[in-house]
């Protein structure tokens, strides 16, 4: 099965592992992986913040990268969801809003196609530990990603895993919010570090890169002992 | 008070607000108890995605057809016996508001609660003329006897005190002298406005849904107060925002049931009322004489718009009880009397992006909002829009951002800049860089590194192991 | 005689402008695609109707007694006296004496100086002084809705609205024939009187047990400014 990987940039800059995994992971299930050059960005830090036309380049760009692609994967619930937004940012485009049709129509988050898709639920994966996992909002309530990956983490031999407190409850990152809104970003974030260590969890996984880094940054700030990985990394484990 | 409930600017209320422990505590387990019991609801329903979305198709329906059935409403009120005054805007209404009060020699004023009344800044136009207006819903009360302090939420205006700041409030301003409990203090109100209603000149309502087919306003209450605002004084004012209106019983039933749902978690509240017109003949409660004034005061610009689903909203406060911001913020932060996610929708449209651009920012569009939204008003869509509308059409937004999110355009479009702009990104962080974290960032990270770490760029992006890996690259 | 109406025709025709159309006068309401409001407690029986009601009693802090038109007198003075007896005032309402509560009103009543008031359409002010000073109002529903625990009551110039709101107890005569499942029913029921042409009362009162209020963190207190306690007796009628 030919798939092609949208890393996303932070994961290319800041998350390399991550994509690693995600790599490594979809292989063993016998996908072969292609990554085209072209991708940078699904334009969201423009788009999010009311910047529509700065935005459509960068979507244009994107949507040209993966033209040639069957199935289109990401490790982020929220870029995969741009993707969905793609349409209606060019309705009305002739030439645009097809090609936004049909690339919104074959793009999948990463738990979602391995268990929609590839229908699987066991990769194999071995991981001893304690975990809880944060639902990024934009991968469960706008992308309606809920269940797969729990079904994922369930068949980790050695996973022993707790429910999150507010589990749905935004982390605070929300993009440029983290920054333009600093203060009050700190305050949601602390409160998810919070109730993680409410759950006596040694791990907490989540699937967006963007909400990692910013429970994971606050963990390291307080110098917590709590492990943060992707999804993909603890299904990478063996 | 108007809308805008500050003077302050929107950082330094952020600042005061997150240093009020105990309204956030407040907030917190309030939204927790909201949430639960609204979802306890929806379960007990079993289909509440189906009862969504007829909330929904009658929202929807009415805003369509809004002047056919104002026109009936109208029509009915009228043959009843009542008064209707259209008011295009916040001055037409307390004006004739204003004149009837001054018809009427009126020196006192009940009142249960209204957002909209309150938008229009009715309160102060009537004491202007020398009126006694008293607030009966307990909550706008407390708020109304401490100095006019303005709400922080749709449903409990007076959630960000506790027990022991209203008791200091009833002390302070009436002399009173019992304890904090809660069933004491309510006893107290109960006793000192039991004669308020009975001595009462005009009694003033709000409207959860007018029923055109039958010229009926329904009120939504627990504690009575807008029942006894209503059958006592002898003259009755009804002011409505003009899109709180159904087609018939029927509907008002379904939306009502909605309503006290979302809000509350309750089947239905203790008392809903119907009121038509003027009391029956022969009845010896209910009013002699009364006036329905429908409020357009902005809502008309807002039809045929894109902002059109906000005018869905039945005021539940579902969204603001379900809001990650608000959570910390309360809402005061808002600076206007409509806060949480339907504050930032309602509020640029109504007031202005002036008072308001900062709303739309304050959200991290994760869309708990819309899925709490019993009639399915997309509303972090509509705060995403606002944000376009700033950056496009308002050019209110802030020139470094402006600057930065063209040079992200550029970069994200290009190829070759990206590369340059990785290649440099580990060095250029360098000097922030410790341990592969940075921990006191410079510009915009430096937001983001007061609270948090931020993890130093990879020296070998993803895309170049990708392609070693690979020998010889992807396409 | 009817009332006026000011400012309408510009007020409608901006309504319609900004609609981009002319002002409507007719329209059809449109047949709903959703209607899941039937379907609550479609096939409970009358029975089954009392129970739910008698469970959501509990719920909403209102006392419930099921008794028959023969000891209707017996339990009625019980609450009576479990409220304090002293002063009691009713509607003008000639199913008092069918539910055989004359004996009990009119003679027993005033042996135990229990004073009784009954509203009186020539005695405006009287009325409501009674009605602030009483200690029990009892008042009979004319629809009762079990899922919500609901009387429905309709104001006429024997049955004053100040009855059930402003005296401290409030008891609810309920026969068991006016039982249904929930407000649809009601809703239904007066949409039709006015789609006939007939004329609804100027006052009608869905209620549901006592008052109350959460607005002092969000403690709830029974009783704020409509009646503290509430008790509902069904009266076995068919």
């Amino acid at each position: 099965m030919k798939v092609t990987l949208f890393a996303t940039c932070l994961v290319d800059m800041f998350q390399g592992e991550v994509g690693k995994a995600v790599v490594e992971v979809l292989e063993r299930l016998g996908c072969d992986i292609d990554f085209p050059e072209n991708q940078i960005c699904c334009g969201q830090p423009a788009y999010n913040s009311g910047y529509v036309n700065e935005s459509k380049n960068a979507m244009k760009k994107m949507i040209t990268a993966f033209e040639h692609a069957e199935y289109v994967v990401s490790p982020s619930g929220s870029c995969a969801y741009m993707f969905k937004e793609y349409p209606e940012v060019f309705k009305g485009d002739a030439i645009w809003e097809p090609k936004a049709q049909a690339l919104a129509d074959k793009t999948y988050e990463f738990t979602e196609f391995i268990v929609e898709v590839l229908q699987v639920e066991d990769v194999g994966a071995h991981l001893q530990g304690k975990a809880t996992f944060h639902t990024s909002c934009h991968m469960t309530r706008l992308l309606g990603v809920k269940e797969a990956p729990i079904k994922l983490l369930s068949h980790v031999k050695g996973l022993q895993y707790v429910e999150l407190p507010g589990k749905e409850r935004c982390c605070g990152f929300g993009g440029t919010f983290s920054v333009k809104m600093g203060n009050i970003s700190g305050e949601m974030v602390n409160e998810k570090v919070q109730n993680v260590e409410e759950t006596e969890a040694d791990i907490l996984i989540g699937a967006d890169a963007g909400c990692l880094i910013n429970i994971g940054g606050r963990i390291e700030r307080q110098g917590k002992p709590i492990k943060v990985m992707h999804i993909a990394e603890v299904l990478n484990c063996r | 008070m108007a809308m805008k409930t500050s003077d302050d600017r929107f950082n330094k209320r952020v600042t005061k607000e997150l240093e009020n422990t105990f309204m956030r505590g407040a907030v917190s387990s309030a939204q927790e108890r909201f949430q639960t019991r609204r979802l306890q609801q929806a379960d007990e329903l079993g289909n509440w995605e189906e009862w969504r979305s007829h909330g929904e198709e009658i929202r929807q329906h009415v805003l369509a057809n809004l002047d056919y059935y104002l026109y009936q409403l109208s029509e009915n009120v009228a043959n009843r016996g009542g008064h209707v005054y259209f008011a295009k805007t916040a001055q037409e209404a307390t004006s004739y508001i204003q004149q009837i009060a001054q018809e009427k020699q009126a020196k006192k004023i009940v009142k249960s609660k209204s957002m909209v009344t309150e938008e229009i800044n009715l309160n102060p136009a009537l004491e202007q003329l020398g009126c006694e207006v008293i607030e009966t819903d307990l909550g706008e009360y407390i708020l109304q006897v401490d100095d006019h302090e303005p709400p922080s939420h749709i449903v409990v205006p007076a959630l960000h005190k506790n027990k022991e700041q209203i008791r200091d409030v009833f002390k302070e301003k009436q002399g009173y002298d019992k304890t904090e409990k809660p069933e004491e203090l309510a006893l107290y109100v109960r006793e000192k406005l039991r004669n308020e209603y009975l001595t009462a000149d005009i009694g003033i309502t709000g409207c959860n849904f007018a029923i055109a087919e039958s010229g009926s306003i329904t009120l939504v209450t627990n504690e009575g107060n807008a029942d006894l605002v209503t059958a006592l004084p002898k003259t009755q004012i009804t002011v409505m925002g003009m899109e709180r209106i159904v087609p018939t019983f029927e509907e008002m039933e379904v939306l009502v049931s909605l309503l006290t749902r979302s809000a509350v978690g309750q089947k239905l509240t203790s008392y809903i009322t119907t009121l038509t017109g003027v009391k029956d003949e022969g009845d010896t409660d209910g009013p002699e004489e009364f006036h329905l004034v429908i409020v357009d005061n902005g809502r008309s610009d807002i039809l045929g718009g894109e902002f059109q689903p906000i005018l869905q909203c039945i005021r539940c406060a579902a969204c603001v009880n379900a809001c990650p911001v608000y959570r910390h913020v309360g809402g005061h932060t808002y600076g206007s009397i409509y806060s949480g996610p339907v504050g930032v929708v309602l509020s640029p449209l109504l007031g202005g992006y002036d008072d308001f651009k900062e709303l739309p920012y304050a959200s991290t569009l994760c869309g708990a909002c819309t899925d709490a939204c019993p009639v399915k008003i997309p509303l972090h869509q509509l705060i995403h829009r606002h944000r376009q509308v700033i950056v496009e059409n308002e050019g209110k937004a802030p020139v470094s951002e402006k600057l930065l999110m063209k040079a992200f355009g550029l970069g994200a479009s290009s190829p070759t800049l990206y590369k340059m702009a990785t290649k440099m990104a580990s060095p250029a962080m360098a000097p922030f860089t410790k341990d592969n974290k940075i921990s006191n960032g410079p510009g915009p990270l430096k937001a983001w590194t007061e609270a948090r770490d931020f993890p130093a760029p990879n020296k070998e992006n993803f895309r170049s192991w990708f392609n070693s890996r690979t020998k010889g690259g992807s396409e | 005689m009817a009332g006026s109406i000011v400012n309408r025709e510009s007020f409608l025709s901006n309504i319609a402008k900004q609609l981009g159309r002319e002002p409507k006068t007719q329209l059809t309401k449109p047949v709903w695609q959703y209607q899941p409001q039937d379907r609550v407690l479609k096939d409970a029986t009358k029975d089954e109707l009392v129970a739910v009601l008698e469970q959501q009693c509990k719920n909403i802090n209102t006392n419930m007694i099921v008794t028959t038109t023969a000891n209707l007198a017996t339990d009625l003075q019980k609450v009576v006296e479990q409220y304090g007896g002293r002063s009691v005032i009713t509607w003008q309402d000639e199913r008092y004496d069918h539910y055989g509560l004359s004996p009990l009103m009119h003679t027993k009543w005033p042996q135990e100086d229990i004073e009784l008031y009954v509203w009186d359409e020539t005695q405006p002010a009287e009325n409501i002084r009674q009605a602030e000073k009483a200690n029990i109002g009892i008042t009979i529903s004319e629809m009762t809705l079990a899922e919500s625990g609901t009387a429905v009551l309709f104001s006429d110039k024997h049955k004053g609205r100040s009855v059930s709101f402003l005296p401290e107890k409030s008891i609810i005569l309920i026969p068991k024939s006016t039982i249904v499942p929930r407000i649809t029913q009601a809703a239904r029921w007066i949409s039709q009187k006015v789609q006939n042409g007939e004329r609804i009362a100027s006052c009608i009162n869905f209620i549901t047990g006592p008052s109350n209020s959460a607005d002092i963190e969000m403690i709830l207190i029974v009783g704020v400014h409509g009646p503290i306690k509430a008790t509902y007796i069904v009266i076995e009628d068919q």
